[in-house]
């Protein structure tokens, strides 16, 4: 667990433990506020993906990169990237099989009456599930050409 | 000027005090040990004293009640970021300096 490929075996730190485990929910809350609120507030889907995503990377850094790895579900993160682009792809293509514009909101409100609204949160949620996925698989890719580069010979 | 406003103008000019002491430390110390204790601590109060001059300044309700949450936040997480900088670098092994260096 504790004995990963880095240089020099990690030991995991009580207080950064504590910390994570208390600031974690409030990370990752903040994250889906950034999201939703992106429509008529600063944020959006990117930032708040990115937030969300640094929530596994603060796991990482407390418990040690490579039991996070072992916790993380490829499929889950794979299914986030694929199914936010096909949130967003399925709701641009959407409006356009109605006769709209591609990510024409619009053309929804017929079918419900806020689809605008909705429409853009979907979107934004969409957006922040491949962008927290591919940051989590982009920090883990990251992480282990590290372990590989600076072997046992380094310091 | 009322007593709250002299309170956010002295709460902000001593964030950007201990703002700029962190800046000054960061360039001026020796080696990674010491620029985490400048940056964490200095840091950290000129931060949290700047949003707390923020939610002072904030009378809004919600305003105000996010920025303790900020400032609560960055009591947590700015120290515990430094720690986990520095026993990163011990665990790379980092030779804290010392005045021997020096020479």
């Amino acid at each position: 667990m504790s004995a990963d490929d880095g240089p020099g075996l990690y030991v995991e730190s009580t207080i950064i433990m504590t910390t994570v485990r208390v600031v974690a929910p409030f990370v990752l809350t903040f994250a889906l506020f950034i999201m939703f609120h992106g429509a008529d507030t600063p944020g959006g889907g990117f930032q708040g993906g990115v937030i969300a995503g640094s929530v596994v990377m603060m796991l990482a850094f407390a418990y040690g990169i490579d039991s996070t790895r072992q916790w993380v579900d490829v499929r889950v993160v794979a299914a986030l990237a694929s199914g936010g682009v096909l949130v967003f792809a399925g709701i641009g293509l959407g409006a356009m099989a109605l006769g709209g514009n591609f990510l024409q909101y619009n053309v929804y409100e017929p079918y419900y009456y806020e689809a605008s609204k909705y429409g853009i949160e979907l979107v934004e949620l969409g957006i922040g599930g491949i962008v927290a996925s591919v940051a989590i698989g982009l920090f883990f890719l990251i992480a282990a050409g590290f372990g590989h580069v600076t072997g046992e010979g380094e310091r | 000027m009322t007593p709250v406003e002299w309170a956010i103008v002295a709460l902000a000019l001593l964030g950007a005090f201990f703002g700029a002491v962190a800046a000054i430390g960061i360039i001026r110390m020796p080696d990674i040990y010491t620029r985490a204790h400048a940056a964490s601590k200095s840091d950290t109060l000129g931060a949290v004293l700047t949003i707390a001059a923020v939610a002072l300044a904030l009378e809004s309700s919600l305003s105000t009640v996010k920025a303790v949450f900020l400032v609560i936040f960055m009591f947590l997480t700015n120290p515990t970021a430094a720690h986990a900088i520095a026993r990163a670098a011990e665990d790379q092994g980092i030779e804290p300096w010392t005045t021997e260096d020096e020479q």
